[in-house]
């Protein structure tokens, strides 16, 4: 757009530094927030830097929860869930993108119905079925009501698409098995894509709050987000402990920044690809 | 037949299994059975379950608290997804072209999309705090008074609104910036070349060409209000008097807190149903008006 581009580089350059400040200030509030103390906290103006930082205030809301425990909690249970996805998308897109066989419609059209379903709908019969099966307050539970994604089978099946015949072909001619074609000449192929659904569906596991609050009571299970949640309301969300709870936050939020750091041009690239892959 | 062709013929539906068994226990299942219970009569301790036919979508249909819960998700929708698409596109039409150090504007814009919705909703009831919040500072610095952010039930959707935009409008800037890097630039040119002038060439030539990204982030928005549970939960819990209540925490309420099974599945078919009838939707407009390149 020239209307934009007339308006000159030094324009734009102000326009976006404050507005990703902006954007990016209630972070440095969080921070700072967790450095203060009550009295500090609790003073009108505030302060835009505390007086002194008191950095024990991390150390001490760490103790005061286990957020330890919480954290490993929320990062195992996302890692394991990124694995299993990652296998079975992978087999459920092969079946459908390079084999034939007679359901193949009947389950394209299920998973297509799947997407048009909101998750959190379904949650009080998704507790029953879980109730059922004895999986509630268990890392199985946790693990395996989020093992399958409509997301991630489009993700790769759109990535499978694009993968020529003739490798697979070739692949069969060699007496190769399915399996050895599928994770041997066809992941390698599509790598960055999986690449993708592993970090999305560790960034959206790590972060799920409602489903798994429900499913699990056993405060030794509790995932990051419910375990922060419910320090927020112990800790006196009306009470004294603000800092606390800021510093609590801080490093709830710290290993998403961090992998979002590490992992930024992935997680871009993503936006096209899942854009892509709404496409059908 | 053989037995190695019935074992060739059951290899393609070894494939899917492992993705289907927990997709019918997980999404099928739930659904069919979410679609029976909405036609009884339980509260989750009993065992038995009384069959009413439609007489919970009868009690849904006459109780004003229902009206009131789709009156607030209407307006949690168009509040939240329209800012995100224009705001999103704005964004991404200033910010396209050559611009250095760009790289580190998506990062700012695009972190509070990463982060877990519960941990920013927390920071933010900090900033909405009454006394001595920053927004209420910001406010009275400006000659402005104070607002009660999440206890004024005039100001409380508004305010979990103002997370939600704060944390997608990056999210939807992204999208926009890469339809718009695809948008070819001899078309651009050659509407110069007739004399179109810059509003022009974007109202014929940019919009309908990233029509297809802006369908896309229509339905995915929408989809994620209907589903907006986690900053709600910690902003204001639904109130003050059911302010900031939408279908989907009705639903939680009525089955989580008050075990009226029964009802809150029709709440939950209500919104499946508003759900498909959006996909299906969007899918016949894509097929028709969107220009796919």
């Amino acid at each position: 757009m020239r209307i934009f581009t007339r308006l000159g580089q030094p324009v734009r350059h102000l326009f976006f530094a404050v507005l990703a400040l902006l954007m990016a200030f209630p972070f440095y509030w969080m921070v700072t927030s967790a450095l203060k103390t009550n009295d500090e906290i609790w003073r009108s103006p505030p302060t835009l830097w505390p007086e002194v930082p008191l950095w024990g205030n991390f150390a001490a809301a760490w103790n005061e929860a286990p957020f330890a425990r919480y954290m490993g909690n929320s990062i195992f249970v996302a890692t394991a869930i990124v694995v299993l996805q990652i296998i079975n998308s992978g087999m459920m897109a092969y079946a459908l993108t390079h084999m034939k066989f007679r359901l193949k419609g009947v389950f394209a059209g299920v998973i297509l119905f799947g997407y048009m379903v909101p998750a959190t709908a379904v949650y009080l019969p998704g507790y029953l079925v879980l109730s059922e099966l004895h999986l509630l307050n268990s890392y199985g539970g946790l693990i395996l009501s989020n093992c399958v994604s409509v997301f991630a089978i489009f993700l790769v099946r759109q990535a499978f698409l694009q993968v020529s015949h003739e490798l697979v072909e070739a692949g069969e001619v060699d007496g190769a098995s399915h399996m050895r074609i599928l994770w041997t000449v066809l992941v390698p192929v599509t790598r960055s894509s999986f690449a993708v659904l592993a970090l999305i569906t560790f960034i959206e596991q790590y972060n799920n709050y409602f489903w798994p609050m429900l499913i699990t009571k056993d405060p030794a299970l509790q995932l990051v987000s419910a375990g922060l949640r419910s320090f927020f309301v112990e800790g006196g969300a009306y009470g004294l402990k603000w800092p606390l709870i800021m510093a609590a936050s801080s490093f709830t939020i710290a290993p998403l920044l961090l992998v979002f750091l590490l992992a930024q041009k992935t997680i871009m690239q993503s936006v096209n690809m899942t854009a892509g892959s709404s496409k059908g | 037949m053989t037995r190695s062709k019935v074992i060739n013929g059951l290899k393609p539906v070894l494939f899917t299994l492992p993705a289907m068994i927990p997709f019918i226990l997980f999404w099928l299942a739930p659904l069919l059975y979410v679609l029976y219970l909405s036609l009884t009569e339980w509260d989750f301790m009993s065992p038995d379950k009384t069959f009413v036919g439609l007489q919970n979508y009868a009690d849904l249909f006459s109780n004003p608290a229902f009206y009131k819960a789709l009156r607030v998700t209407v307006l949690f929708c168009a509040g939240s997804v329209l800012p995100v698409i224009s705001i999103g596109l704005g964004l991404a039409l200033l910010m396209n072209g050559k611009l250095g150090g760009s790289a580190l504007y998506q990062a700012l814009l695009f972190s509070p999309w990463v982060t877990p919705t519960v941990a920013v909703s927390i920071v933010w009831s900090w900033i909405y705090e009454p006394d001595v919040g920053l927004a209420n500072t910001v406010l009275n610095s400006l000659g402005l008074e104070s607002i009660g952010w999440l206890q004024d039930p005039k100001w409380a959707l508004i305010g979990v609104l103002l997370v939600t935009i704060w944390k997608s409008v990056g999210w939807a800037m992204i999208f926009y910036l890469v339809a718009l890097r695809n948008v070819p630039s001899d078309l651009l040119e050659a509407g110069e070349l007739d004399g179109a002038s810059a509003l022009q060439k974007f109202f014929r030539i940019t919009l309908p060409l990233i029509s297809p990204t802006t369908l896309f982030l229509f339905v995915v928005q929408i989809i994620q209000a209907l589903q907006a549970y986690d900053q709600i939960n910690v902003l204001t819990q639904g109130g003050p008097s059911g302010s900031t209540r939408t279908l989907l925490y009705l639903y939680y309420q009525s089955a989580f807190e008050s075990f009226q099974i029964g009802e809150a599945s029709a709440v939950a078919v209500v919104l499946v149903f508003i759900c498909m009838l959006l996909s299906v939707f969007s899918l016949g407009v894509s097929k028709r008006t969107t220009h796919y390149q």
